[in-house]
This record gives C-alpha cells, sequence and structure tokens, in this order.
C-alpha cells in the first residue's frame, strides 16, 4: 500500500507542476492583454510597513499615495486610463518585504511607488528591476539602494549622504565639540552612522568622541549609554528608529546626561515622544526630511488629506503623494507603461513641481538637493527648528 | 565600573524573575518551556489593560496602584500559564520530548501572533511610569525606581523560596521532580501540582512584564521573545532544575552582560552573553550549581 503511494508522487508532482505552469502562462497572457489594450486601470503597488517595528508610518504613505491617485483620476486619470493603487505589507522586514513585491509583479503593477525601511527595500530591487517595473521610492534612503545604479530605481527622498551632510552642517553651526554617533545595526541606520562618523573624523568642525551599535528589540540598552556617556560627548546622534530611540533618550536622560541628543528621520514619530515621557524627549532634535507640517505650500493639501481621511497627515504621506505625482508624469511623458519608457521619462523629468521643490534626478537617481531640516522636540510635538538654508 | 555592576544587578533582576519560571517547569516535567518569555509579554499587556481600567487614578498614588496592578497582572498571566499548560502540554504529557519542544515553540508563536491580533502590532506606552530621584551610590547612579524594583523582585523570589521549601505544595513539587510514578502512587495529585507549578512561574514572569512595562514604558508583542532566549541562557548558566541556580544565572548573565558591553561596545552584547551560553553547555553542562541537580523543583 504504503508502495503505491509513493510510486504515485511523481506522477501527482508532475501534475500540480504542469498545472502551476499553465496557471502562470494564462496568468502572465492575460496580463500581456491587458496591457496591450490600454484599457482599465493602470496599476501601482506600493510596500509599506502595514505592521511590525514601523506599522505607524505605512497608513501614511498609503493615504498620500492614495490622496494623489484620487486627484488625478477625478481630472481623468493618465492618458485616458484611471490609476489603481494596489498597497501590500512588508512589515519592515526582507522576507515578507520580497513576497509582497512578487505578488505585486504578478499582478502586474507597472510603477512601484513604496519603500520605507532600506533593510526591507534592497532585497526587492532585483524583483522589480527582472519585471521592469520603474521604482519611485518615498521614504527609504539608504545609499545601497542606489549604488547598484540599476536603471530603475529613484529616490525621492534624501540619501543617507544628504542626512550625514545635514547632520554635520547643523553640528557644527550650534559648535558642537563632542559627537558621540549611535546606530541600531540596520541598513538605514548604520549607513547614516558611518558616513557622519566619517566626516566627523576629519580635521575641523566637531570631534567624534564615541561610536556605538545597540541590538534592536530590547528593553534595557542602559549597559550602551554607560558606554557612550564615558566617551563624554556634547552631543549624541541617533540613527536608528523610534522604538529604540525613545527608550534611549530616556535612558540617557535618566543616567544624568544634560547634553544635545540629535536623531535622525527614522525616528520622527509621535511615539518617539510618547515611549521617552515627554520630560525627557523636550528639546530633543531630529534631521527630517520636510513633513507636512514643514512646507509651507502644503496647508490646502493638509486639509484636503483631512477631510478624506479624518486624521493628520504624518511624515512621508508627502513624498508618497509626490511619488504617485511623479509616475504618472512620467507615464504622461512616455506615452506608454513600458518600464523602460517610464524610465526614460523620469530621466528626462525636469523641474518637476514637488513638495520638496522642483525636481530633477541626478544622474544616479537621488534628489539634486536633500532638502533635509532640524525639528525640535517642543511640548510633546516635534517642530521646525531651523531649514538649514 | 560600579555603574556597570549595578546595571548588570538591575537587569540580572529581570532574567532571574522569568528564568525562575523555565527552571521550576524543567526541574519538575523535564518541559523546555519556550512560551515562557511569551507570558512575560503576556504580563506586561495584562498589566497595561488594568492600568486603562483604573484609568484615572492619581498620580500621587503611582507606588500603591502599581502594586495592585502588579498583583492583578500575576494572577492573569498565571491563568495563562495554566492554560497554556491544559491546552498544549498536558495531552501530550507522556509522549517524546522532542513533540512538546515543538508544541512549546507553537505555543510561543500563538500566544505573540494572537496578541498581535489582540492589541496591535504597535507599541503601546504604559500610562503609569515610574519616576524618582536618584542618588550616587560608590560612584553609580542608582535611582529608587530601579531599587524598588529590585526590592520587590527578591521579595518574590523569597517567596516562592520560602513556598517550595516550607509548603505541602513545594514538598509534592520536589517529590514530583524526583519521582512522579512514585509521588502518584503515595496519593499525590501529579496534574494539579505540574498546574500549580505553571502558575507560579507564570507569575513570576507576569510580574516581571508589568515592572519592565512600568520601568522602560514601552511593550509590544515581540517584547518576549529576547527576554525568554536570555531567561533561557541564565537558567542553564544557573544549572537549569534549580531555583537558586536561577537566580544566580539571571544575575550571572545580567553582570557579564554588562561587563562584556563596557569592555567590548554595544553591538557584541547579544554575542557575549550567547557566546557563554555555548561555553556553559560544553565546559560544565550542567550550569553552576549543576550538582544539587537531585534537588530541583
Amino acid at each position: 500500500m504504503r508502495r503505491r503511494r509513493l510510486a504515485r508522487l511523481p506522477l501527482v508532482a508532475a501534475a500540480s507542476a504542469a498545472l502551476l505552469l499553465t496557471a502562470c502562462g494564462n496568468g502572465l497572457l492575460s496580463e500581456d492583454k491587458a496591457g496591450d489594450s490600454s484599457s482599465g486601470p493602470i496599476l501601482l503597488g506600493m510596500l509599506a510597513p502595514m505592521s511590525g517595528s514601523s506599522a505607524a508610518i505605512g497608513p501614511y504613505m498609503k493615504n498620500g499615495a492614495q490622496l494623489a491617485v484620487t486627484e488625478i483620476n477625478a481630472k481623468g486619470g493618465v492618458a485616458g486610463r484611471k490609476l489603481e493603487l494596489r498597497v501590500e505589507d512588508d512589515a519592515c522586514d526582507a522576507k515578507t518585504a520580497t513576497a509582497g513585491a512578487n505578488k505585486l509583479v504578478t499582478q502586474g503593477v507597472k510603477v512601484s511607488v513604496g519603500g520605507y525601511c532600506s533593510g526591507a527595500t534592497l532585497p526587492t530591487l532585483p524583483i522589480f528591476a527582472k519585471a521592469d517595473v520603474p521604482m519611485l521610492i518615498p521614504a527609504a534612503n539608504s545609499n545601497e539602494l542606489v549604488n547598484q545604479h540599476l536603471p530603475n530605481v529613484f529616490l525621492l527622498n534624501g540619501t543617507g549622504t544628504q542626512q550625514a551632510d545635514a547632520a554635520l552642517a547643523y553640528l557644527t553651526k550650534i559648535q558642537s565639540a563632542r559627537v558621540a554617533v549611535m546606530d541600531d545595526n540596520t541598513s538605514y541606520s548604520k549607513d547614516i552612522a558611518d558616513l557622519t562618523a566619517e566626516r566627523l573624523k576629519q580635521a575641523g568642525g566637531p570631534e567624534l568622541a564615541g561610536r556605538d551599535s545597540v541590538t534592536p528589540g530590547e528593553s534595557d540598552y542602559s549597559a550602551n549609554v554607560t558606554a557612550v556617556l564615558k566617551t563624554k560627548p556634547d552631543t549624541i546622534y541617533w540613527t536608528g528608529y523610534f522604538q529604540e530611540g525613545g527608550l534611549i533618550i530616556r535612558q540617557l536622560r535618566q543616567a544624568g546626561y544634560q547634553g544635545k541628543i540629535l536623531v535622525a528621520d527614522g525616528s520622527v514619530d509621535a511615539k518617539l515622544i510618547e515611549i521617552a515621557g515627554a520630560k525627557s524627549a523636550q528639546g530633543v532634535l531630529a534631521t527630517m526630511t520636510p513633513t507636512p507640517e514643514t512646507i509651507e505650500s502644503a496647508k490646502g493639501w493638509i486639509q484636503s488629506y483631512k477631510a478624506t481621511f479624518n486624521s493628520d497627515p504624518g511624515p512621508y504621506s508627502t513624498q508618497s503623494y509626490d511619488a504617485v505625482r511623479v509616475a504618472a508624469e512620467a507615464i504622461r511623458a512616455a506615452g506608454s507603461t513600458d518600464g523602460k519608457a517610464v524610465d526614460k521619462a523620469l530621466e528626462a523629468l525636469k523641474d518637476f513641481p514637488t513638495f520638496a521643490g522642483p525636481l530633477t534626478f541626478t544622474k544616479d537617481h537621488t534628489l539634486s538637493r536633500g532638502g533635509f531640516l532640524i525639528l525640535k522636540v517642543s511640548d510633546g510635538h516635534f517642530v521646525l527648528e531651523d531649514s538649514l538654508q | 565600573m560600579t555603574q556597570l555592576i549595578w546595571n548588570g544587578i538591575f537587569v540580572g533582576a529581570f532574567y532571574a524573575l522569568v528564568a525562575l519560571g523555565y527552571s521550576m517547569v524543567y526541574g519538575i516535567i523535564k518541559l523546555l518551556n519556550f512560551a515562557h518569555g511569551d507570558i512575560y509579554m503576556v504580563g506586561a499587556f495584562a498589566g497595561f489593560a488594568m492600568i486603562g481600567l483604573l484609568g484615572s487614578v492619581s498620580a500621587a498614588a503611582t507606588l500603591p496602584v502599581l502594586l495592585v496592578v502588579l498583583v492583578a497582572a500575576m494572577l492573569l498571566s498565571g491563568a495563562g500559564g495554566l492554560l497554556l499548560e491544559r491546552v498544549a502540554y498536558r495531552p501530550l504529557r507522556g509522549s517524546p520530548r522532542l513533540s512538546v519542544l515543538i508544541t512549546a515553540v507553537g505555543a510561543s508563536f500563538a500566544l505573540e501572533y494572537g496578541m498581535r491580533l489582540v492589541a496591535g502590532p504597535n507599541p503601546r506606552v504604559y500610562g503609569l511610569r515610574l519616576e524618582g530621584s536618584s542618588v550616587e551610590l560608590l560612584g553609580a547612579r542608582v535611582s529608587m525606581q530601579q531599587v524598588a524594583l529590585v526590592v520587590v523582585a527578591v521579595a518574590l523570589m523569597i517567596a516562592l523560596q520560602y513556598l517550595v521549601m516550607r509548603t505541602r505544595t513545594g514538598r509534592a513539587m520536589r517529590a514530583i521532580a524526583e519521582d512522579s510514578t512514585a509521588s502518584l502512587l503515595m496519593g499525590i495529585n501529579v496534574n494539579a501540582v505540574i498546574s500549580r507549578t505553571f502558575f507560579i512561574g507564570s507569575a513570576l514572569a507576569g510580574a516581571a512584564g508589568v515592572m519592565a512595562g512600568a520601568y522602560y514604558g514601552k511593550i509590544d508583542f515581540l517584547m518576549g521573545f529576547v527576554i525568554g532566549l536570555k531567561a533561557f541562557t541564565a537558567a542553564v548558566i544557573g544549572g537549569i532544575g534549580n531555583i537558586k541556580g536561577a537566580m544566580l544565572g539571571g544575575l550571572t548573565l545580567g553582570l557579564l552582560e554588562s561587563l562584556g558591553t563596557g569592555w567590548l561596545g554595544g553591538q557584541w552584547r547579544d554575542v557575549f552573553a550567547f557566546g557563554f551560553l555555548i561555553v556553559f553547555l560544553v565546559v560544565r553542562p550542567t550550569g553552576i550549581l549543576g550538582e544539587r541537580v537531585t534537588e530541583r523543583v
């Protein structure tokens, strides 16, 4: 009995493989037809963290992008076709993101407008590249994303290099003498920390006091705090995400640290202040790309966002909104949804108006200027401290 | 240096509280309860819910309110441990140890992602935070809330020691650890005693969860994972199955981590801690207090 069942196994396997193949074939075929017929909606895909450590950000990105899709559709869509947004959760995790990217590609998305955690976005690059899907990454900003010089990858956020430059410019401006840099060992965080430390080591300006990395996901960072404080810094630059950031800020203050604390854009979230406690978080500085509240021209936009989603727009909602608009503009200019043609159109884009200013991509597919600002926590909110102009 | 030692003792007290549950359950039925760290998480969330219910208590009474919350959360997480044992472990009693181990891993994931469904994926912030001034002691900065938490942890450990050594339940536990079949023949209700062991171990982990919530402020559904591994390491270092060993192991691990971080840098903390686990397993698999293994509970 057992033997016969085993003998049938290869047969079953072959049959199911054949089934799968035909199913795939059908899928691809029908998708091609949809692409050719130039009717039906143009699909835009977005990977964003809807769960996991950065789950707070996903809805902001989704809503921002959806707002642009609705507006464009109300004006008749792109080249006579409507846009449609498909969102997949990447949970800020490489494995989930890869699965999500594959799903979006099989659904036939024409442009990807997502990407928040660099560590989760990096492994999706080859998937979208292989399917010739242009990527307009609104939030993730590790240099690794553009270092591979893939023709389909474009950053709508300042890079780690630009953020490190902004941090250094501000530290020099406030005449900080000794700066300690802490990261959380993630791709995004280490990138900014390494670049900042490199700049601090160069002669002149602030000096690098210490460098420490923590393991994310724990509660007690007192050992790290003690190690960093031993280097006697007057400013500490934390480049990781807000969960650990909040704990570290609180534990630094409890350990009696009086100096300045600067955090990077991954820590700019209301939860950071909640976790640290309003007292400890008071006066914390941040390097950040423009948020809706810090953009003068976004007043009307904030109102329509509030009216649509009944909540305040959070970080990266403007960038996601712009990503969809840039994608629509590129498809319009290319006159087709063919990936290669859209890539060309994106490269040729000149001074397209976005919230971060007129947009022209550099030859590395990054923003010509990062547009980083300095925010400061005041009475439980991040407010603009210095626009670094 | 004294600062590093104090940090180590403080973190070690948490590890010790969680490690006790590991060690007791292992001592009595030879089960590595990998869902134990998640009971710690359940305790933290139970405390969070309690604080939400109590809502508008005045901030002046922080410590008494926290003690009430602590006791309530201990009862809840203890009940959680009972349920876990009844649903996941008792049906498998007598089956190969590997099956029970796999069930434990499954129970761990079920608790984590079950809590995610209930409480959502976002981290939560405790509404009640321990605040207090700090004093300089031999060059180390020691805050009052840290002292309070260490005192609570030590009190719980003393209570446990009394329970195991001086009460009927404790004597039954020790008897089952020696030989459960013989205990059954002598008229001990083995299932009831094992349930009680789970209740006590889980209540201690729940207490540690509430204390972590009140001190650090942030709780999330995955918070039990790392501390579960650390508590397991602490239990092995001290001699798994041995109550005093679990306490000693917790403190040793806390100190090792703290001094290791001070010496090598923060990114080496876990490498150092788990490296020591391997060293112990190779050099002295019975742990520091391993020779007293016959008296395990």
